[in-house]
């Protein structure tokens, strides 16, 4: 247990208002700690993508307390969010992650580019980030000449690029198959134990859930499970 | 990795809507250059025929001479005011005027007589060749006095019954009191020159008018013509350093005598002209608008598709911590780029298509005369392709393809990024 990077108090989250209020997040508590491997998982609708999104400041949550690197994100403006998200969070998504009209290179840039990150600097951090993430040679190719896989390590490693204190990754694999999400999940293993990124990361698939080291479980947006990802009976009470 | 990069390649994510785009822009860009040639051509022509034929750019009178047309109202030294105009390179005419009758057999009229010197006039204006009979004055005082050559106004050869050869008694107030009175034989009738003109011309030659007048050499008008060499207005700033320069030196004249002259631009002699040519160019951008308004909401279409198809795009790029301004501005760069490049399109046709009516014009003569302030128009219609004339409406047409932009810009900026992501 290192220090903590997100801190979560009582928090929920409802959406819609009057008598059809979906009550998505229902008192969540969760630390995350420095250096965490860990995983969401829960059935559909249990509010695994809300979770994160109220993490990272994309969301705001209806009660309760959110900080991020010791910072209260409920008292946070729009553009203080946003600015949060691009210095302290990376980002992979499910899917539509990279932007079709840049290149593996360019996409892998962007956050740097966006922090206005000199281009010198920014070449040597994202060539060798490249190669890390497997692409070497592949810099100039579009997103469309790449494979999923492909795709999602150029979304890692624009994920990783900047350095940020946490990396949240919402069903990154959903869309590979399951060969193609062990390697996934090897990267992202890799870069934990390597570089000490911290990652969360939201899916459903029983195999990528076993590989994190922690297992955070969501049912009916109530934390049902947080512990040891080896414990089979968590992973069998999920229908998936 | 540039901005413009990056919207270049934006723009051509949809290689067959974006060429529809450029089309209709660069079409309209086109349209706009070579109507702002023509309208240019035909504004500048406008003002040539008058400016060209007898006023000038610039006329130098004595004092308050306008007002009344006084002829003891003489340009104070007129050499002085001929020399300026030498060392500027224009070309000057001078010229007095006096009031008398004209009579040919029973048949008589008033009449403005002008003495002019033919060899000045014909450098400097168009007037010498605007003769719709006959030929205008000799060169030589002593050919012209020979010949007793006068030329008359249109209408009012008309009037009189006047033809090529006719005899002319001129009746005149001299200056010294006397009556002063000449025979006189017309050698040409101008063609139409303005109301003023074709009622009232009685053109002689300066010495003639010297001696019929006895004015003692009195100028009454000096008119200056550029020929486009150097604008109005440079020509009359000069003429007043020059006068002025000489007030200076000669400080023991009166100080009446010392300026006293005015120096006017053809704006100023001629304010419904200066009006009309003005009101012309605005009536040009007025027409434009409409142009400018079809093209910006084509272009406004185009980006709202193009940024509507990459809701989701807009919302993964906010997540990762884009701001607002900087979406708004990505989207208004690739239609500035997407303006950029139809302009310029419609601005190299547009350029071609005027040099070419520059150089071989429309011609007009089927279409009969047309007569602006009373002169006749040149029968062909040559577009002006100056370099304004085809910059202003394309960088204009590029500002509106940048403003077209802004609201389909605005709703990318403003999208919220979990519904953004979420967007089927
Ligand atoms: N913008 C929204 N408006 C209304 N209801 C929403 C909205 N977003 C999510 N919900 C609801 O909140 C609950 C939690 O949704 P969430 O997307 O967090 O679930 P999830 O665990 O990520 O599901 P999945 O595994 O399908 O991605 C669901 O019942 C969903 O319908
Ligand atoms: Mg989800």
């Amino acid at each position: 247990m290192g220090d903590s990077i997100v801190w979560l108090r009582a928090v929920t989250k409802d959406y819609g208002q009057g008598d059809v209020v979906v009550r998505a997040l229902r008192g969540i508590d969760l630390t995350l700690d420095r250096g965490d491997f860990a995983a969401v998982a829960g059935p559909s609708g249990s509010g695994k993508s809300t979770l994160l999104n109220v993490m990272s400041g994309l969301d705001r949550p209806s009660s309760g307390e959110v900080s991020l690197d010791g910072r209260d994100l409920t008292r946070l403006s729009r553009s203080e969010l946003s600015r949060l998200r691009l210095t302290r969070i990376g980002f992979v998504f499910q899917a539509y992650n990279l932007l079709p009209v840049l290149t593996a290179y360019e996409n892998a840039e962007y956050v740097l580019m966006m922090q206005g990150v000199p281009a010198s600097a920014r070449r040597e951090r994202v060539m060798g980030l490249l190669e890390l993430v497997g692409l070497g040679g592949m810099e100039d190719r579009f997103p469309r000449e790449l494979s999923g896989g492909q795709q999602q390590r150029v979304a890692i490693a624009r994920a990783i690029a900047s350095e940020p204190a946490l990396i949240l990754a919402d069903e990154p694999t959903a869309n590979v198959d399951s060969k193609t999400a062990a390697a996934l999940l090897d990267l992202m293993q890799q870069l934990n134990e390597e570089k000490g990124v911290t990652f969360l990361f939201s899916t459903h698939d029983r195999k990528v859930m076993a590989r994190a080291g922690r297992l955070i479980r969501l049912v009916d947006g109530r934390i049902a499970y947080d512990g040891e990802a080896g414990s089979l009976e968590a992973l069998d009470a999920d229908e998936g | 990795m540039g901005t413009l990069r990056i919207a270049w390649r934006s723009i051509w994510r949809n290689g067959r809507r974006t060429a529809i785009t450029v089309a209709a822009v660069g079409m309209s860009t086109l349209i706009m250059v070579v109507t702002f040639g023509l309208m240019d051509g035909m504004r500048i022509d406008m003002v040539h025929n008058v400016t060209h034929l007898v006023l000038g750019d610039v006329q130098v009178h004595a004092t308050g001479y306008r007002a009344d047309q006084s002829f003891y109202k003489a340009v104070p030294e007129p050499e002085a005011i001929l020399d300026a105009a030498r060392a500027a390179g224009v070309h000057a005419a001078p010229r007095a005027y006096g009031y008398g009758l004209v009579s040919v057999g029973h048949k008589s009229a008033g009449a403005r007589f002008w003495g002019v010197e033919p060899a000045a006039e014909r450098a400097a204006f168009d007037l010498a060749g605007k003769l719709a009979q006959g030929s205008f004055l000799s060169d030589s005082a002593e050919a012209s006095r020979a010949s007793r050559e006068l030329v008359l106004g249109r209408k009012l050869a008309r009037s009189l019954h006047a033809e090529l050869g006719s005899e002319i008694i001129a009746v005149v107030q001299a200056a010294d009191g006397s009556l002063g009175n000449e025979l006189f034989t017309v050698v040409g009738i101008l063609v139409s020159c303005g109301e003023d003109m074709d009622r009232s011309a009685a053109i002689i030659h300066a010495r003639d008018f010297e001696l019929l007048f006895v004015s003692g050499g009195r100028i009454h008008e000096i008119a200056l013509n550029a020929r486009g060499t150097v604008s109005p207005e440079r020509v009359a700033a000069r003429l007043e350093a020059a006068v002025t320069g000489k007030a200076e030196l000669e400080e023991k004249k009166p100080e009446k005598e010392a300026g006293g002259v005015d120096i006017e631009t053809w704006r100023e002699l001629n304010p419904a002209l200066s009006d009309m040519e003005r009101l012309f160019g605005a009536s040009m951008w007025l027409f434009s608008l409409i142009f400018f308004l079809a093209a910006g909401l084509g272009v406004m279409n185009t980006m709202l598709m193009a940024t509507f198809e990459r809701i989701r795009e807009f919302g993964v790029l906010k997540a990762l911590g884009s701001t607002p301004w900087r979406i708004l501005r990505d989207v208004a760069t690739e239609s500035f780029v997407l303006g950029l490049f139809a302009s310029l399109l419609g601005a190299v046709l547009g350029a071609a298509c005027n040099l070419y009516l520059a150089h071989a014009g429309i011609d007009l003569s089927r279409y009969g005369d047309v007569f602006v302030e009373g002169v006749a128009f040149s029968p062909i219609w040559r577009a002006a392709a100056s370099v304004e004339g085809i910059a202003a409406p394309s960088a204009v047409m590029v500002v509106v393809c940048v403003l077209a932009a802004l609201y389909p810009a605005a709703k990318a900026a403003r999208l919220d990024p979990v519904r953004a992501m979420t967007h089927v």
